[in-house]
């Protein structure tokens, strides 16, 4: 356990002093500004864009923004964040394995385990605190601009979709055990995503699957219910922890 | 007791067999010089030691406990200074010493105490920025600062000096033989003049095997063929000299006895004063480790 603390320190003082915190901070506020902003300024864009969707046979209406259009931007913009997340972080195993920074401190008695686990407790911790934030931002002016109410089962939506990227980050560790650096750890983590959606497009498999998650404009409207989505849920988080466990055995024995 | 032994220890990588059965034995409260060539296969013996190579064959104890592959509990007896250490460039040398006091399980307090003795012996106490911007000396000084943080009954320096410059070198060599004082050092290195310099104890590595090992001294007898060279004031003596001892060399107006015992010395010098040649110089030359090395390495 003093293993996992002393790592876990070291790994928020890392955060902290490379700048990746200010940064996940920043773009956090970003985005979450930017969810609401977007929506609010929609019908100005369409406004100014008029003329020129004229001109290609688009006629534009009058059009009344609500929460649902907030939410939808979130969720759009989402997969961009959890790229950003994962990129920044895919080198949070390799690049102290390729420098040999960690042998100091395992020879002095650091288990393997303690380091691993440290490291992905900061990974999701980072995740997490990047996403909600984002979300309470959003949350909080939608609430002030419109009314959150009127999309269905907000709150679920969200937790499926943090719980993808809990998934994905679960996977660059379960690569991260083997792999020699960031960028195969983006590959294989990015051919895995691609997988989930090519087995999606096989309708008997889709509701099974984490980027089941992703769907929420269908759980935003109603046109699925949690229940629908719970599969998807419980084979996520079955696979995640799946993957650290198998990753525990494979760091273990990784050759330094 | 001895601190560390290993007995018959292979280890291959693929068809490449790097450790044929190496087997020393390192006693307490020593500086232990591990020689051999560059890709003898010191290192991959002393990765086997810490456990982060698991060896194919042969056993290896540190303080009477056998050594384990990967989650290896004999470490808590032992600091190590990889060869090309890495810290976190973004900590200053007292954050990171704190790291590895508490990794080790010390009570604030005593590391603490523990970082102020190490910096202060390494050099390092008035620094503070941070590891970011040191030097490659700085960095091996700080290595062996965090190595010696738990008070290890083994210090183990992969090359601790090759990388360094003289002053750099000295400075290293300084702190390990003070370091001698809390622990034994095993340290692997091709400068020979290091290993002379501090060691008590060395073992030559060749081949995958311990080709020597033993006390400076020790391995010193073991080529007894020490030189005597003469510089007389009159070249005419170099001649009555090769005469009278038919196996001197005669070379750039200097007579050289390779294999002089004590004995022969001693009737080199009552020639001398018996047929009063005089002499500018008179010289013992005993056998350098070097001379050793390359015998052993076959050159």
């Amino acid at each position: 356990m003093k293993g996992f603390v002393s790592f876990f320190n070291k790994e928020l003082r890392e955060l902290v002093r490379t700048g990746r915190l200010l940064l996940l901070v920043i773009l956090g506020v970003i985005f979450g500004v930017m969810n609401p902003a977007v929506a609010k300024l929609t019908p100005w864009l369409m406004e100014q864009m008029a003329d020129t969707l004229e001109g290609t046979g688009l006629m534009v209406t009058s059009y009344t923004v609500t929460a649902a259009d907030s939410w939808t931007q979130f969720f759009k913009n989402s997969p961009m964040g959890l790229m950003i997340v994962l990129i920044l972080f895919s080198g949070a195993f390799t690049n102290e394995y390729a420098k040999g920074t960690l042998v100091p401190l395992l020879t002095k008695g650091l288990s393997r385990g303690s380091m691993a686990a440290a490291k992905t407790a900061m990974l999701l911790g980072a995740w997490s605190g990047f996403y909600w934030l984002t979300f309470g931002i959003t949350y909080a002016y939608t609430a002030y601009f419109w009314d959150n109410s009127v999309v269905s089962h907000l709150a679920f939506a969200a937790f499926g979709y943090w719980l993808m990227g809990v998934f994905l980050l679960c996977v660059t560790v379960f690569v991260s055990s083997f792999a020699t650096s960031s960028g195969q750890v983006l590959v294989v983590t990015g051919c895995v995503y691609g997988m989930m959606v090519l087995l999606g497009l096989w309708g008997k498999f889709a509701r099974y699957l984490p980027t089941f998650l992703t769907d929420s404009a269908s759980l935003l409207s109603g046109v699925t219910q949690p229940s629908d989505v719970f599969p998807a849920l419980v084979v996520t988080a079955a696979l995640s922890l799946a993957l650290l466990l198998l990753s525990i055995p494979l760091t273990a024995k990784r050759k330094l | 007791m001895d601190i560390l032994e290993l007995i018959g220890v292979t280890k291959r990588f693929g068809s490449k067999e790097v450790l044929r059965g190496v087997s020393l034995t390192v006693p307490e409260r020593c500086v232990f010089g591990f020689v051999g060539r560059n890709g003898a296969g010191k290192t991959t013996a002393m990765k086997c030691v810490l456990g982060l190579l698991r060896p194919d064959g042969g056993e290896i104890r540190v303080c009477g406990e056998r050594v384990t592959y990967g989650g290896t509990r004999t470490n808590r007896f032992v600091g190590y200074l990889p060869d090309v250490p890495e810290f976190y460039g973004y900590m200053n040398a007292s954050e990171y010493m704190t790291l590895c006091g508490r990794i080790t399980g010390m009570k604030p307090a005593a590391i603490r105490e523990r970082i102020a003795e190490l910096l202060e012996l390494v050099g390092l106490k008035d620094e503070h920025h941070r590891i970011g911007g040191y030097s490659r000396g700085m960095k091996q000084r700080l290595g062996i600062a965090q190595a010696l943080i738990n008070r290890p009954r083994l210090l183990i320096c992969d090359e601790p000096t090759s990388a360094l410059d003289p002053v750099g070198r000295r400075e290293i060599l300084d702190i390990l033989a003070a370091a001698k004082e809390q622990t034994s050092v095993l340290f692997s290195t091709h400068i020979l003049t290091d290993v002379e310099r501090i060691c008590d104890h060395v073992a030559f590595l060749e081949g995958g095997r311990i080709a020597i090992e033993g006390t400076i001294d020790e391995i010193k007898g073991l080529r007894a063929d020490t030189a005597v060279e003469i510089l007389p004031e009159h070249p005419a003596d170099l001649i009555r000299l090769q005469e009278a001892f038919p196996g001197a060399v005669i070379r750039e107006g200097k007579i050289a006895l390779a294999n002089a015992s004590g004995e022969t010395a001693r009737a080199l010098l009552r020639f001398i004063v018996e047929q009063e040649i005089s002499v500018l110089r008179f010289e013992r030359q005993e056998p350098t480790l070097e001379d050793l090395f390359m015998e052993v390495v076959g050159q």
